[in-house]
């Protein structure tokens, strides 16, 4: 898996790239960790990803844009949304642009977890 | 233009929302306090470190969560993050700020325009923000830490 981390916050960035390592997601490198939309999106076309985990509200060019420029840049990667944005409408909206799974902040460890796992399957 | 200001059941979402995120962080339950208006714009038990989030769309105002240090450093542990910098302290304030008021558009919707978090360090430091409506503190306890929300919006 090739991973990149999308997040305003380094803690959460930090935390991702943590938990990434547990044996049960296999081998996983970490190709990028952006801090906004505009960052993703310049590290997607030259690290090509093919697993994400994208904040929603964010400085510059925030989540639910650069998921739509993603799907468009890397069709084949696959999405996760870690936001607190916790609103049906939000979702949907993600999903319907390209993200494949959708995880509330705040989460434990585990769910992480379950969330890539299933969206690797 | 008209404003309404929340009420008790708007602000019950956001005393929610604390006992959730500490509940899921830690696997303990804050002790939310009854929340009041505030005379001023500040409670009187005003922390050291302070992460706003600027909301807008169909609402105006702020959500305000400041914390003790110690408080953030304790989060910062139990999320296995070993840099305990100021700039760490402020970048998890902000991303509590940021959780609380993620969490209330379940109960808002999604015309709850929420900002990236402005995180500040001091005390003494004023929230430069309009004053939007009447604003409430929610004063919590988490293990031996006090900290709390001010929570300062009105619907349009």
């Amino acid at each position: 898996m090739r991973l990149m981390i999308v997040d305003d916050s380094m803690i959460i960035r930090n935390r991702i790239a943590v938990l990434a390592n547990n044996p049960r997601l296999g081998k996983v490198d970490i190709v990028g960790l952006a801090g906004d939309g505009e960052q993703a999106l310049a590290l997607a076309k030259s690290k090509r990803p093919d697993v994400i985990t994208m904040d929603l509200t964010m400085p510059k060019l925030d989540g639910e844009a650069c998921i739509s420029e993603l799907a468009k840049l890397l069709p084949d990667a696959h999405i996760l949304v870690v936001s607190a944005l916790s609103d049906r409408a939000t979702a949907l909206r993600a999903i319907r642009n390209g993200a494949h799974g959708f995880l509330l902040k705040p989460f434990r460890d585990e769910d992480l977890l379950n969330s890539l796992v299933e969206l690797c399957k | 233009m008209t404003c309404r200001e929340l009420g008790p059941e708007d602000i019950s979402i956001f005393s929610d929302a604390i006992c959730e995120y500490f509940e899921t962080t830690s696997g303990e339950k804050a002790q939310v306090r009854s929340a009041y208006l505030l005379e001023g714009d500040y409670p009187e038990n005003w922390n050291d470190f302070h992460g706003i989030i600027p909301v807008h769309g169909d609402f105006t105002g702020t959500v305000c969560f400041s914390a003790p240090k110690q408080l953030l450093t304790h989060v910062l542990m139990l999320m296995g993050d070993s840099s305990y910098s100021d700039a760490a302290h402020l970048d998890l304030v902000g991303e509590i700020a940021n959780t609380l008021s993620g969490r209330a558009r379940k109960h808002f919707g999604e015309m709850m325009k929420i900002s990236p978090p402005v995180a500040f360090l001091g005390k003494h430091e004023k929230i430069k923000t309009s004053r939007a409506g009447r604003p409430y503190a929610i004063p919590f306890t988490w293990r031996t830490y006090e900290a709390g929300l001010v929570v300062n919006l009105c619907t349009l």
